[in-house]
């Protein structure tokens, strides 16, 4: 081709010997070497202690959206799945902003809109697996083929973070759907069946052999050790009804562990780098702003929908608004300092705007949890109206614990809305959450002594500190002079700065009375406690009383919220998600569907 | 030489052209009768070409007499005649012209070259071949038809004037094309293979080639005609001739084409959106009292007695605001906007458009070299605002000949810009037809320190201005360089013994330099700005060595090709970014360290490489022009493909019968050509990104890196599999067969070329979903189904003396006849509305149906919902839906198919008439029965995100005894559900979206007057005309435009786009466009 016919003299037969030697150029050679795909790697590349490590941190970042699998019902906080769904969150915003997730909430969960979002979750949890198991395939394969390449320990300890990981991704499916397939490293048959399948066995397996893997501490906080499979070991336990089981298991981490409370609540959520993974974590996503990507994708991605909107100084989106029923709930007798629940059965009865300056005490939790006009948000001034954007239709309250405080410098400066972007981890599994597993355990057990030591133990720390001015911006300090020069955000809860709310938290001083009585208190600290964290849905699933809680809950606030009126009741099929109908029709082999649709749906 | 040109007439075979055989007609009607008797008078004048030439040696004679004469070298004549007698003006390459005396003594006559309407020779592959000795489905396209069009690019002008063949593109200019032959045949990459002057390309735009120095376009449509293409010919092959060489010998010759003309939208969404700010109110307060919901107050005020508001921001959600210091007005801090009593959103940012085409060629040659070049500016702003395309171009052709050696090159270099990116503009909320819907009326243009405002309040939804956003963008600028081209050699050994080599060259460059503002003034408010840019260069050679060997002996003819062809692409692509500008100025829009924040930068770069490897071969045999037998054979190795099935065979047979050369047809007063014509054959697709025989993996930042060391600020790099790779990867194979008829009667004045068709597709190449468990990695390509197609194609066609018509048509039906593997029968289509899948792939229905619940009407009463299945949400106002199941519950499974954006029917139909020096042209255009998903209606009728809505939205909504304003209650001829804030049902996916899409438009209307050269002696004669386009449209479709394009969809296997047809998700709309133009030589 680098010859062509420059003479009238260059003759045919030249002209045959060139056709020649193009058919001849290299027929094979051509096309294979233009078959190499460009820009990728390979798996011989990737069969290195690099490379398997490497696989593992893939892993790893499952735990909350990513841009393979979008956003929003991926978010490792659940805040759809469990917050929502719960008794504690409406899905905020606007009606017609992500609408799936109004489906969602009215438990209509059969609709296309909810099955798009419920087979996000699918695809986020099932992508986790396959990340693990490709770890695990990728180890076996180094450690057979380059024996020398990975040493013993570390092997041990890839192994053991890859069955947490996969212990962890495929509790995250079978707390959804109940009847889920389980996917090992030997699985090359993708469409297994969910029936018949006891999930909670094989996460307890995987768990148990992390836990021989693992060592006792990591040089990352982000990675999983044996103490964090323990505590995991147990949250399955509980979850899977075996108490007595789960008592012995968190009772060796509660003794022996590393774990222990934040010494006060507000550092719990954090985006102040010396507060995350403090002794309170076992598992959170390790979020990360402004570290090259360039739309901030490995921030609070999942969560950052749920800032105030246009008012405020975050812009968007309004999203997970708590409810006026989690609000009434923080209300706290006057004298003991208790729930106000426990003993006023009409505890739940104020409909109006919880606007700071009542007089009405309450648990400091409440303005930590929960935005409300009038009360400092963080450092950032006074909540406003003008924050919410649509109170109408989601209330007049704002999510506050994903917030990053202003003076963190946790926010991204990259992406769509960065104001909304921040570092703040996400805790999947807390301390306090696994010590009131445990005191659920004593009290099944029995010793309700030790539950309300553990009750206590949470209480004493939400009382610590609360909420302070946090900042001294004009429209604070017109509304609370004191504020004036006064920018401390966390003050004891008695500070006299305090007068957008009078806070009060007091201890179960005597044994409780029963063990009916000793649940309720275990359960209330619960709700008070990780509000907003995505738990409460599998809460109340859990403890049975979903429906009971969940209907009553939608006959008040069908009248507050206006929309709820189109919500379904609550009923036995919706024990379980259904599965998404796409992923149903993907697991046909022949005419079988392998995947069975949960019942009632 | 009449006989001559008898003889070859009736051997043509013409489908849509007929403009010559109906002046040879008329020259050998006025031979045998027109003998003049009567006073002879003396007659002169001057012949000039169209293109203002003065024609020499043209012949001028009265027919059936010895009066004659040839013009000279200034085109004069001058001959002595009867005064009644018809004057006949002849000349090789030109169309013969009569006129009648009448008297006169001076008659200027123009004349048509003929080239542009009948090739005698046409280029069918690699080969060239008479027209009438083809046997395969070729369309000849009538290029002054498609020249009217004013578009950057020449297949935008194929829609309905060639049988078989689709366009749909947007009003943009210099957007893209969907064009397709015959149908669809694959679920992916179904673009047609363009042969441009030998060298083969693929490209939706074809925006670099002036559509001006094109001479010739031939659609092959059955695979009869295309397999010599074998490897890529699956959807046709589209063969593109530029301008050839100049003249052999001639002095040099200039061509002069000028165009302008302005340009406004067929129509504009202030057609029926909401245009006041008070009637929009009246549609929030009824949805939320109809929902038994407070109505918000925080910019209207009472609810009983609302009113446009001073100020829509600040607000501070509760309460009108009455009273800003306007003063106190900064930006980006503290903006203020004043509430609109009705802003027109359509008309702040589309209005009317220039257009300019300017070309300028030259041509000549002497012995044994010829030449020809050309210049061409473009210029095409948009309707949108910042929208613009344009385009210069330099081509140079030359050939040298030297005994039997031939050499010479053609060339073409060009740049295209465009800005504002809107391309092919369908692409919902993020452009600016999109977020025209999202703006509510009440909302301002502009703020009172005169930056945008936008809906930055509650309640005033989620949007960004229109205007605002196309500011933004307005130096974002697309750059395409391109050199296409060849050289060639060929040598005539000996006896029709030839040889041919040809080195063709593709060769690219682009970049784009994007910028994204802050938008402070949003609901949603973006606080960085941000840059982007980009560069790609890709390089497509293709070298092919052809031997030709031609043989008549007795009535035998015998034409052999045989052939070889090598082909590579590759390309390379480099993208990069960065946030938060210093200083927004263009100068310091540089991807550096000192410009912005530097930790924001982010670079990368992709690749791609594919060859192809092919030998081919051709018989072309018939017998005394009468039975005719063609055969082709071609290989083809592809590097896509898996080792083992890496090679295809792709044979082909032609079967021609010109039964008006039989002997008892003989003397046929009817048909002077009536021609049989079968064709079968096998075509090929590959068209997959290549590399995908193996699995790859990967990582990306923000998919699979992980802050595992609790940095907050860093991440360690993390691997996952991203692609499942299949070695077994094999050909796309189509087999179709094609029947043909062509027909020339009434004197050949009348023309008829019909075929039917029928084209199977097996071995599909496509990536079916596989299941979640299987992980989110890119599902392998497979052969997986198998699709069909059948259609009709035809063209009829009439020419009087002084009129002409054409019409064509074409009718095609696809089918997904398997999708093979044991998933499933279907899959989704790639693009989901907010609420879900609307197109889907099933077994049985044509690709990209329609798919969703069949909404039954409305629900009537509280007795209606109780009788009807169960369904979430069922009230009255609110959409039924059946329960296709009957098993009493309306859930995901009664979702079926409802519709399908495939025509029943497209046609076309060119008029023209000519009376003395005027001329008079239209084309029209209809397409019937093809449905259209109106995705806009998720706005601008279920009011997703607060968005603005119909204004028939008022009086058209279903209502019951006691909803406010309402006229007839429980109508079930309403059009519109009930206005409720709580119907989050009504707006599921269903039949509900979809509207007719028929219709027809007056594509052009041209008027043209010829200027004889002998008005003004020192000005060259000239041609000027005045031409309307798309001045108007017959529809029901109530939405904006219903020429829709087609979004540009991607999947990992490649371009899907005919997944998504027939969906409006904000279409820039068409054209209305007056423009005049001259053309003149010298």
């Amino acid at each position: 081709m680098k010859t062509r016919h420059r003479y009238p003299l260059l003759s045919g037969a030249t002209f045959l010997v060139l056709v020649a030697g193009a058919a001849l150029y290299g027929c094979k050679d051509f096309l294979e070497n233009a078959g190499t795909p460009q820009g990728t790697l390979d798996q011989g590349t990737l069969a290195t202690k690099a490379g398997v490590e490497g696989s593992l941190i893939a892993a790893y970042r499952m735990l909350d959206c990513n841009s393979t699998v979008g956003a929003w019902g991926c978010a490792a906080s659940n805040w759809v799945w469990g917050s929502v769904t719960g008794d504690e969150a409406y899905k905020g915003s606007e009606a017609s902003d992500q609408p799936p997730i109004n489906d969602i909430e009215g438990y209509h969960w059969a609709t296309a809109d909810a099955e798009g979002y419920l087979n996000e979750k699918w695809r986020t949890v099932y992508e986790g697996v396959v990340r693990a198991n490709a770890t695990l395939r990728l180890l076996k394969q180094i450690r057979d083929e380059k024996p020398g390449e990975i040493s013993d320990a570390d092997a041990a300890r890839i192994r053991g973070e890859a069955l947490f990981l996969r212990a962890h991704y495929h509790f995250e499916a079978w707390r959804m759907w109940g009847n889920v397939p389980y996917y090992t490293e030997d699985d090359t048959d993708f469409k297994k069946t969910n029936v018949g399948v006891d999930a909670a066995a094989s996460i307890l397996t995987d768990l148990n052999e992390a836990i021989t893997l693992l060592p006792t501490s990591q040089n990352d906080p982000g990675r999983a050790t044996r103490w964090a499979a323990k505590a995991y070991k147990g949250r399955v336990q509980v979850y899977s009804g075996d108490y007595a089981g789960a008592l012995t298991t968190l009772r060796e981490v509660r003794t022996s562990g590393p774990y222990a409370l934040e010494t006060s609540f507000e550092r719990v959520w954090t985006g102040f780098q010396q507060y995350s993974n403090g002794p309170e974590t076992i598992l959170a996503f390790q979020a990360s702003v402004n570290d090259g990507e360039a739309s901030g994708w490995n921030s609070n991605w999942g969560e950052r929908l749920n800032f105030p909107h246009s008012g405020s100084y975050f812009g968007c989106c309004g999203f997970h608004q708590p409810s006026q029923n989690l609000v009434n709930f923080y209300a706290v007798d006057a004298v003991t300092g208790l729930p106000l629940a426990l003993t006023n059965p009409n505890w739940n009865a104020n409909n109006a705007t919880f606007v700071g300056g009542a007089a009405t005490p309450v648990d400091p939790r409440l303005d930590w949890t929960v935005g409300r006009d009038d009360v400092p948000y963080k450092d950032y001034g006074l909540h406003a109206a003008g924050w919410i954007r649509s109170s109408t239709y989601g209330g007049p309250y704002s999510p506050k614990k994903n917030i990053h405080e202003k003076a963190s410098g946790a926010e991204s400066s990259v992406g769509w809305v960065p104001t909304q972007t921040n570092s703040v981890n996400i805790h999947i599994f807390r301390y306090a959450d696994m010590l009131l597993l445990l005191a659920e355990a004593e009290v099944e057990a029995g010793s309700l002594e030790n539950a309300r030591t553990i009750v206590n133990e949470i209480r004493t720390r939400a009382g610590v500190r609360a909420q302070g001015c946090g900042s001294s911006d004009a429209a604070t300090v017109a509304k609370y002079p004191q504020c004036a020069g006064d920018t401390r955000m966390a003050v004891p809860i008695n500070d006299p700065s305090i007068t957008w709310a009078v806070y009060r938290i007091g201890l179960y001083a005597t044994p409780f009375a029963s063990q009916a009585a000793a649940r309720t208190a275990v359960q209330y600290e619960r709700k008070a406690e990780l509000a907003m964290e995505g738990q409460r849905f599998f809460d109340l699933r859990r403890w049975g009383t979903a429906e009971a809680v969940l209907n009553a809950y939608l006959t008040i606030e069908k009248s507050r919220r206006g929309y709820l009126v189109g919500a379904e009741a609550f009923a036995s099929r919706h024990r379980w998600y259904p599965l998404p109908a796409i992923q149903i029709e993907l697991s046909k082999v022949g005419t079988e569907l392998r995947l069975q649709q949960n019942s009632g749906w | 030489m009449e006989n001559m040109m008898q003889g070859k007439h009736s051997l043509r075979k013409r489908p849509l052209h007929f403009f010559s055989e109906v002046g040879m007609s008329l020259v050998l009607t006025l031979a045998l009768c027109g003998t003049a008797v009567g006073q002879q008078i003396p007659v002169s004048g001057t012949v000039t070409s169209v293109e203002g030439q003065r024609l020499q040696g043209v012949g001028v004679r009265v027919p059936g007499t010895e009066m004659r004469t040839v013009t000279g070298a200034d085109g004069r004549y001058s001959l002595t005649a009867p005064a009644n007698a018809v004057l006949t003006f002849t000349m090789v390459g030109y169309r013969a012209v009569s006129v009648t005396i009448a008297g006169r003594s001076s008659i200027d006559v123009l004349m048509q070259p003929a080239i542009a309407f009948l090739e005698e020779v046409v280029v069918t592959g690699y080969t060239e071949q008479r027209r009438g000795d083809i046997t395969g489905a070729i369309a000849s396209v009538n290029l002054e038809s498609v020249n009217k069009q004013t578009t950057s690019s020449v297949i935008k002008g194929l829609d309905g004037r060639v049988a078989g063949i689709t366009v749909e593109t947007s009003g943009s200019p210099g957007s893209r094309n969907t064009i397709r032959v015959r149908g669809v045949s694959s679920f992916q990459n179904n673009d047609p293979l363009y042969i441009i002057d030998g060298t083969p390309i693929q490209d939706s735009y074809l925006n670099f080639l002036n559509p001006n120095d094109i001479a010739s376009v031939q659609v092959l449509k059955d695979a009869s005609a295309s397999s010599i293409y074998g490897s890529r010919a699956s959807n046709g092959v589209i063969i593109i001739e530029t301008t050839r060489r100049g003249r052999a010998a001639g002095p040099a010759r200039a061509t002069l084409q000028v165009r302008t003309g302005v340009a406004t939208p067929v129509r504009g969404y202030d057609a029926f959106l909401m245009l006041d700010a008070l009637d929009y109110f009246e549609i929030l307060k009824r949805s939320y009292e109809n929902a038994g919901l407070a109505v918000p107050t925080n910019i209207y005020g009472n609810v009983a007695n609302p009113t446009v508001p001073a100020y829509v921001w600040p607000n501070n959600g509760v309460t009108p605001t009455t009273t800003v210091d306007e003063s106190t007005y900064s930006f980006p801090d503290n903006l203020i906007m004043r509430g609109s009593p009705g802003t027109n959103w359509w008309d702040a940012v589309f209005g009317p458009a220039f257009v300019g085409d300017y070309n300028l060629s030259v041509a000549g040659g002497q012995e044994g070299a010829a030449y020809s070049a050309s210049f061409n500016y473009f210029n095409q702003e948009g309707t949108a605002a910042y929208n613009r395309f344009q385009r210069g171009s330099v081509r140079l052709n030359t050939q040298f000949v030297r005994g039997k050696l031939t050499v010479g090159e053609n060339l073409a270099l060009s740049r295209e810009q465009s800005y504002g990116g809107i391309d092919d503009g369908n692409i919902g909320e993020d452009n600016v037809i999109g977020k025209n819907i999202l703006m509510q009326p009440v909302v301002p243009v502009y703020d009172v320190g005169s930056n945008f405002a936008s809906g930055k309040a509650v309640t005033l939804g989620n949007q960004t201005n229109p205007l605002k956003y196309a500011w933004g963008r307005k130096d974002d600028k697309s750059n395409n360089d391109r050199i296409l081209g060849n050289v060639f050699a060929s040598f005539d050994a000996t006896q029709g013994l030839s040889l041919r080599t040809r080195f063709g060259f593709n060769l690219g460059q682009g970049s784009f330099a994007g910028y994204s503002p802050i938008s402070p003034e949003n609901s949603e408010p973006t606080t960085i700005d941000a840059i982007n840019e980009n560069f790609n260069r890709f390089t497509d050679w293709t070298w092919s060595n052809t031997l030709n060997y031609t043989r008549a002996f007795a009535r035998h003819n015998l034409a052999i090709l045989l052939g070889q062809e090598a082909n590579q692409n590759t390309n390379r692509f480099i993208s990069g970014g960065m946030s938060n500008l210093l200083n927004n100025a263009l100068s310091s829009r540089y991807l550096q360290d000192a410009l912005g924040d530097a930790s924001t930068k982010t670079v990368n770069s992709t690749g791609g490489k594919a060859a192809l490897l092919s030998f081919f071969g051709k018989a072309d045999y018939n017998f005394a022009n009468r039975y005719f037998l063609s055969f082709t054979l071609r290989r083809d190795g592809s590097s896509r493909l898996g080792p083992a099935n890496r090679w295809g065979t792709f044979p082909a047979v032609g079967v021609g019968w010109r039964v008006s050369q039989e002997p008892f047809m003989a003397g046929s007063q009817t048909f002077s050509n009536l021609m049989l014509r079968f064709g079968w054959g096998i075509t090929g697709n590959q068209a997959i990104p290549s590399g995908r025989i193996v699995s790859q993996f990967g990582g990306d930042r923000g998919d699979t890196y992980y802050d595992v060391g609790g940095t907050n600020t860093t991440v360690v790099q993390g691997f996952r599999q991203t692609s499942l790779g299949n070695p077994d990867l094999k050909w796309e194979e189509a087999r179709s067969v094609n029947v043909g008829l062509d027909l020339e009667f009434l004197d050949g004045r009348a023309t008829l070329t019909a075929d039917a068709y029928q084209r199977h597709t097996n071995n599909l190449l496509f990536d079916p979903p596989t299941p979640a468990t299987a992980g989110v990695a890119a599902p392998p390509i497979v052969n997986i189904g198998k699709m069909r197609n059948r259609g009709i194609d035809f063209s009829i066609g009439y020419g009087g003396s002084s009129w002409n018509v054409s019409l064509n048509g074409s009718h095609y039906r696809n089918k997904i006849v398997q999708i093979a593997g044991d998933t499933s029968d279907f899959f989704y289509g790639p693009q989901s509305t907010r609420y879900g899948n609307q197109v889907i792939n099933k077994v049985g229905y044509p690709i990209g149906a329609f798919y969703g619940y069949i909404a039954d009407g409305f629900f009537a009463d509280a007795a209606d919902v109780a009788g009807h299945a169960t369904q979430d949400g069922a009230a009255p106002g609110r959409i039924k839906f059946r329960d296709v199941d009957g098993d009493g519950q309306v859930t995901l499974a009664d979702r079926t198919v409802v519709g399908s954006p495939h025509p029943d029917f497209t046609a076309g139909l060119d008029l023209g008439l000519r009376q003395g020096n005027w001329d008079l042209s239209a084309t029209l255009f209809g397409t019937f029965g093809n449905e259209i998903f109106d995705t806009q209606k998720e706005y601008y009728v279920f009011r997703n995100f607060s968005t603005n809505v119909r204004q028939d939205l008022l009086t058209d909504s279903w209502c019951q005894t006691g909803d406010a304003g309402c006229v007839t209650p429980a109508d079930p001829n309403a059009k519109y559900p009930r206005l409720d804030q709580n119907d989050i049902f009504s707006h599921a996916i269903s039949s509900f979206y979809l509207e007719d899409g028929s219709y027809v438009r007056l594509r052009n209307v041209q008027i043209g007057f010829n200027v004889p050269a002998s008005w003004i002696q020192w000005l060259p004669a000239a041609r000027i005309y005045l031409q309307a386009e798309n001045l108007f449209t017959l529809t029901g479709y109530p939405g904006l435009d219903p020429a829709l394009s087609v979004s540009s969809q991607f999947g990992p296997a490649g371009d899907i786009r005919d997944q998504y047809r027939g969906v409006d998700r904000g279409n820039y709309p068409s054209s209305k466009t007056i423009s005049v133009g001259i053309t003149t030589s010298f």
